[in-house]
């Protein structure tokens, strides 16, 4: 089954990546991608170790210069333009992007600055209750669970109100509770008009969270499609067993 | 200059609270101060005692500026904190200033406490002449900052082996290294403030000449760092 949802009008679209291919060395690891994410859609990318999804959004942020093909952010691209495409874009990855020796509330302060956040204490004050984190403001980021870095890693790359958010395997070590207040946020990000592209193994929670779902197989797109199209809990059992036998 | 201000006020912060930069500097500072002062003791009169102590002071400096160098982005490797610097809106070239400006401010302190303790174990005549001393420190402080700081962001975010670091970084600053202990001998009275003959001073020629030897130096590195962290660190 593949939609193509890349077409359609590009000034309403928050997110564009057009003929993507990156290779490491001689090993190709992305081959020609177009992924094209209207505002407020969240759209979840499936494939299994080393299929690709990561670097995929490593270049959609810029971290990653690609081979071929463009990323642009709201018309704006992120290589070209970058100051302006980086302002719309929040990214939440494997890392925190948390220094140890800072506290909680300095890790944000410090990220607000960068941005130049508007009333930056006010701003962090509502991430820090919206996170659940305003009564660890004062520890130090080194002393905090991983379930509280996700949290610190979620505040810091909603600061500066993003459009477009990137989440690259968010749900990694979180239990369950922690797991559903993630989703919860996802939930209000992409309601009030954000743009989410995440990437997860845990199939179950990646279609919780989006409309929209993509699987990334030997560096190529083999499934874009909405939600409402495919069969859920045939999708789940299909891509668990597939990744089970790609192990 | 906002996030130029960011990142140094965080570096600052950072070592206020992990301690982990100045101290090594300093005990390494004083273990080579120590060792020169013990080997110059059978000339412990005169100029040769001063020119000891301006070894002193530049091999120091040096070797602690390496130091604090390698640490600078250390400190961004944990918990993929180079990528939320990459992630906000900002040249690239500011997170080089930035990251300079911290180990020129570093290597400052550095140099406050050591350059005293050296003035007074080598006998160095520099009363009157601080304002020019604070200048050449400045200028040679800056020359080891701007190579350290461009090459130590090659050695970490490239993973390129350590070792690298200290062997480019010193054979760069090698020419820069004549024209500074050319001025500090001038400044300690250990040589006069114009050479002429065949030697390598007299390349160097005059303390003007050796300062402005120094500013070009430091204007080229600078520069030069600012334009190609980008290309470094990209990918």
């Amino acid at each position: 089954m593949r939609e193509i949802a890349t077409q359609g009008d590009e000034s309403s679209m928050a997110l564009s990546l057009r003929s993507i291919g990156k290779a490491f060395g001689t090993k190709p690891v992305l081959k020609n991608i177009d992924l094209v994410l209207p505002r407020g859609q969240a759209v979840c990318l499936f494939g299994i170790n080393g299929a690709g999804k990561s670097t995929l959004l490593r270049i959609a942020a810029g971290l990653l210069r690609p081979d071929t093909g463009a990323v642009t952010l709201d018309k704006y691209d992120i290589r070209v333009h970058a100051e302006a495409a980086k302002r719309r874009l929040g990214m939440i990855s494997h890392a925190s992007m948390a220094y140890p020796e800072l506290t909680v509330h300095e890790n944000l302060t410090f990220a607000a600055r960068l941005y130049g956040v508007p009333d930056r204490a006010g701003r962090i004050e509502e991430l820090l209750a919206d996170t659940e984190l305003a009564s660890f403001r004062h520890e130090r980021a080194a002393i905090l669970s991983r379930g509280l870095l996700q949290r610190l890693a979620i505040a810091r790359a909603l600061l500066h109100r993003p459009a477009v958010l990137l989440a690259d395997e968010p749900f990694t070590g979180l239990d369950a509770g922690a797991s559903e207040r993630l989703a919860a946020v996802f939930d209000r990000f992409v309601r009030e008009g954000g743009t989410l592209l995440m990437t997860t193994h845990d199939a179950r929670m990646g279609l919780r969270c989006c409309q929209r779902v993509a699987v990334l197989d030997g560096g190529m797109l083999r499934l874009d499609a909405t939600k409402t199209r495919i069969d859920t809990d045939l999708f789940v059992g299909d891509y668990l067993s597939y990744a089970r036998s790609s192990r | 200059m906002r996030g130029l201000w960011a990142i140094l006020v965080k570096d600052m912060a950072v070592e206020l609270r992990a301690r982990q930069v100045l101290p090594t500097m300093v005990v390494l500072g004083m273990l080579i101060v120590f060792i020169l002062r013990l080997a110059a003791e059978p000339i412990a009169t005169g100029a040769g005692l001063r020119v000891f102590g301006v070894a002193a002071l530049w091999i120091a400096f040096l070797f602690s500026g390496l130091l604090a160098q390698e640490r600078s982005f250390a400190v961004e490797q944990q918990n993929g904190c180079m990528d939320g610097l990459l992630l906000a809106p900002l040249d690239r070239g500011t997170i080089y200033l930035a990251k300079l400006l911290g180990n020129v401010i570093v290597l400052t302190i550095f140099e406050a406490v050591v350059v005293p303790i050296v003035s007074v174990s080598f006998h160095l005549e520099v009363a009157g002449r601080w304002p020019a001393l604070a200048l050449v420190l400045l200028l040679g402080n800056a020359a080891i900052s701007s190579v350290g700081t461009l090459f130590s962001a090659a050695v970490q975010l490239t993973r390129t082996r350590g070792s690298l670091l200290s062997i480019v970084v010193l054979a760069i600053l090698m020419p820069m290294m004549i024209p500074a202990c050319f001025a500090l001998l001038v400044l300690c009275g250990a040589l006069p403030e114009e050479v002429v003959g065949a030697s390598t001073f007299a390349f160097v020629g005059s303390f003007r000449t050796a300062v402005g030897y120094l500013l070009a130096f430091d204007a080229v590195f600078v520069v030069a760092g600012w334009l190609l962290f980008g290309l470094i660190i990209d990918d």
